[in-house]
């Protein structure tokens, strides 16, 4: 009887036991295995010393008079809770019906009489060991959920600062746009952006960056910031793209990157202008004929080359009133079913095959990859933006805190951009930003951009370039005119564009003129302006549009030489 | 999944294999192949005969092994991909920076 | 085993166990036993109440080595209604032995 098993630290135990005897008996051998021990002599005594002082380990007679030990141990156990607090049945049933009930009133160990301390040791030791390991995997779930409840927190933060920045666009304002996103598509690295330019054109952004969680959150809002900052300022898609590359081959680490199409959809150019990088194929739909083109990566993602090597060149297509562009992000094509089969594309231009009402396409989508996997997936995003009439133009500029008293009211200033400078600088951007200067013309900031992209883009492609617009009467000359455009400007080694601002003050407020020269052959003034105004907005100079939001407009110089007119009201 | 590495003869060559998924789990263990290679070799193979599935995170992971391979000086061949994992390559254009086969 | 009154290998024990708490143990034992003998006469019409006090004097009997005790005990836990007058006389006799003994072994004790 000396051998016993080492105790690995002293517990309190309680024993409860109506033969004092056995009772003395049983605490002498548990408090010389070293540990404390409270005693109780019938069932309700028991549960209330357990009450009182949390013992360790239970040791219950089973039948015991006021409360036997079957009610005793259930009552035990629900006080316990979550936490094992080990019950051993002391009995000298052998009946295995009476041991069974032991255990359904959530007994774990029985010890059988006359007692062997051995065994009792050895029983108390295996229970302890137990009810460590109940103890510490409670400890680790609750850390693990206090962690899980800290991170949600952090995210519900995060995605609260972002969606302001996010949501400063026109994404949730512009009629024409729909969209599905997971609540939290932000920390599965999706990213939705859409923004108006200046000319009332708009760029929409869908982009998904590498990985999940926080880190797939962080490029985010670098990418959000130039995106807005540079559509608002009247930036081009390939500009823009530039800055967002640069910007994200800085910041992220060399195995992240964003898989993003940007776009620039024109209801004035009747044009949509697309560049994908590693995103899956977005279509557009012509409403007309039914056609899909599919928009195809044609470039690494973002964030991946250096500045010199990015290509950001883009592809245009046309698009008439009503048509529908549509991205997607490669959840959609993932969804895998029970087999790990994905969706993939040919599932998804099955779906649109079969879609008989265009609003419903979301909705449609979601209940064919339900029912090929099972369940929609959380980290989808979808977008389809409608080409509509009538965008109003709209100062879309940053707001300006300044008080107009040292506004720049008489002076000129005239710039002459070659070869060398048009195959790479865009100098509207800049123009605006000089012209805003003059208080009295950013309420017309839109019209000024729209007039100025338009004589700037007929001068360059018109003229300098020679390009002749009747191309793009069709789809075909369409994309042949914007093929030949990037051709002759890459190889581009003479010409010019002249820009002279002159600005007056009047009695009233004051008169701008601006005025375009090419160095190109110029054009039939007067057969152009008389050609009717439906062919002059698909495949003309948009002049209609020029002479719409200009005060005044003449050509000289047999249509090389272009002035317009702005004026404005002295501010009270 | 697994990795496997292997140097050829002339030390020249590194080969290195993936087993199963590639994915972000694959992390460690694909560093790892290719950190401890010295000296450096003049071309890396990445095997990928048998790998079941890609994700974005194994196209992060091909872009640090291009960086620790020399960035743009670097010769990486990606032989062997099965079908589904070219789709993944080529939306990504990853022909632009790998030689894939 | 059946003739056992007082088995001297479980008594070793127990007193290595109890060491100098012993001969309370001893002390206990006689002084519980006498009250469930006492009840076990005045509960004889009771079936139910019967079984339980036997079921816990066959607990401690055994404990304490006292063999034949715990046998008797054990029948009567398990006996039909006719049998039972005559386990509770046989349990008084048993008992009157084991006292004896017992208080002998007590004796021994404090003397050895």
């Amino acid at each position: 009887m000396s051998v016993q098993a080492p105790v690995l630290e002293a517990l309190t135990i309680l024993i409860a036991e109506d033969s004092a005897a056995d009772l003395l008996l049983l605490s002498t051998i548990v408090r010389r295995q070293g540990h404390q021990v409270l005693t109780a002599t019938n069932g309700a005594e028991a549960v209330e010393v357990f009450t009182r002082e949390r013992p360790h380990l239970v040791l219950m007679d089973a039948l015991m008079p006021v409360m036997d030990g079957f009610e005793a141990a259930r009552r035990i156990k629900q006080l316990a809770g979550e936490a094992l607090v080990p019950l051993i049945f002391l009995t000298s049933l052998r009946e295995s019906e009476a041991l069974a009930q032991c255990l359904d009133a959530g007994g774990d160990d029985f010890l059988a009489k006359p007692y062997n301390p051995v065994i009792l040791a050895a029983k108390i030791n295996a229970m302890d060991r137990l009810r460590r390991l109940q103890a510490t995997v409670l400890q680790q779930r609750d850390l693990i959920a206090k962690h899980h409840e800290y991170l949600l927190h952090e995210q519900r933060v995060a995605k609260a600062v972002f969606d302001k920045v996010a949501h400063s666009g026109c994404i949730n304002a512009a009629p024409n746009i729909r969209y599905l996103q997971s609540p939290y598509a932000l920390f599965n690295g999706d990213l939705l952006l859409a923004a108006y330019t200046p000319s009332g054109d708009m760029h929409v952004l869908l982009g998904d960056f590498t990985g999940h969680g926080l880190p797939a959150a962080v490029g985010a809002m670098p990418l959000a910031e130039v995106f807005y900052g540079m559509t608002a300022k009247g930036y081009g898609l390939a500009q823009t793209l530039r800055e967002m590359n640069a910007k994200l081959k800085r910041i992220l680490p060399a195995d992240m990157f964003c898989c993003a199409t940007l776009l620039c959809l024109s209801t004035q150019r009747r044009a949509v202008e697309v560049w994908n990088g590693g995103m899956p194929e977005g279509y557009v739909h012509e409403v007309a004929t039914g056609k899909r083109t599919p928009l195809m990566s044609r470039h690494l993602p973002l964030g991946v080359l250096s500045a010199e090597q990015f290509d950001d060149r883009t592809e245009v297509w046309p698009v008439a009133l009503g048509d529908r562009v549509f991205l997607l992000s490669d959840g959609v094509l993932d969804t895998a079913d029970a087999n790990e089969q994905l969706f993939g594309a040919e599932r998804l231009l099955q779906v649109f095959a079969a879609n008989r009402e265009p609003d419903r396409l979301f909705e449609d989508i979601e209940q064919a990859l339900a029912a090929f996997r099972g369940q929609v997936r959380d980290d989808i995003s979808m977008v389809e933006i409608t080409l509509q009439a009538g965008q109003s133009l709209r100062a879309t500029g940053p707001l300006y805190a300044d008080s107009g008293q040292s506004c720049p009211l008489d002076w000129s200033v005239s710039f002459e951009f070659r070869a060398d400078t048009l195959k790479r600088y865009d100098p509207l951007p800049y123009l605006l930003q000089l012209l805003l200067e003059i208080h009295g013309l950013r309420e017309q900031s839109g019209a000024l951009y729209s007039v100025m992209a338009e004589l700037y883009s007929n001068a360059l492609e018109h003229g300098v370039l020679g390009l002749d617009s009747r191309l793009k009467r069709d789809a075909e000359g369409f994309a042949q005119y914007y093929r030949l455009r990037n051709e002759r400007l890459t190889h581009l080694d003479t010409g010019f564009v002249r820009v002279h601002v002159q600005v007056v003050p009047t009695d009233t407020g004051g008169t701008l003129s601006l005025r375009v020269e090419d160095s190109g052959q110029g054009f039939d003034v007067e057969r152009v302006l008389a050609r009717p105004p439906d062919i002059d907005r698909l495949s003309g100079r948009g002049l209609s549009l020029v002479r719409q939001l200009s005060s005044a407009v003449g050509w000289s110089d047999g249509g090389r030489s272009v002035c317009v007119e702005f004026c404005w009201k002295a501010l009270a | 999944m697994s990795v496997e590495k292997k140097v050829s003869m002339d030390g020249k060559t590194l080969t290195i294999a993936i087993k199963g998924r590639f994915d972000f789990s694959s992390h460690q263990d694909f560093r790892n192949v290719y950190e401890g290679v010295y000296p450096k070799p003049e071309m890396v193979v990445v095997d990928l005969k048998e790998t079941t599935y890609m994700d974005s995170s194994a196209l992060g992971m091909l872009l640090l092994l291009r960086d620790h391979a020399g960035g743009d000086k670097a010769y990486i061949r990606v032989v062997n991909s099965s079908s589904d994992v070219r789709k993944i390559l080529a939306i990504s254009n990853f022909d632009k920076l790998f030689d894939i086969e | 085993m059946i003739d056992v009154h007082m088995d001297p290998q479980v008594l070793a024990g127990l007193q290595e166990v109890m060491e100098g708490e012993y001969p309370r143990l001893l002390d206990t034992f006689l002084h519980d036993s006498e009250e469930r003998v006492k009840a076990l006469r005045t509960a004889r019409g009771d079936t139910q109440a019967l079984r339980q006090i036997a079921h816990s004097f066959k607990g401690s009997s055994g404990n304490l080595g006292a063999v034949r005790l715990a046998l008797l005990c054990q029948r009567l836990e398990m006996a039909s209604a006719g049998d039972i007058g005559g386990l509770v006389d046989q349990i008084d006799r048993e008992f009157a032995v084991v006292r004896a003994m017992y208080e002998g072994e007590l004796r021994r004790v404090f003397v050895g």
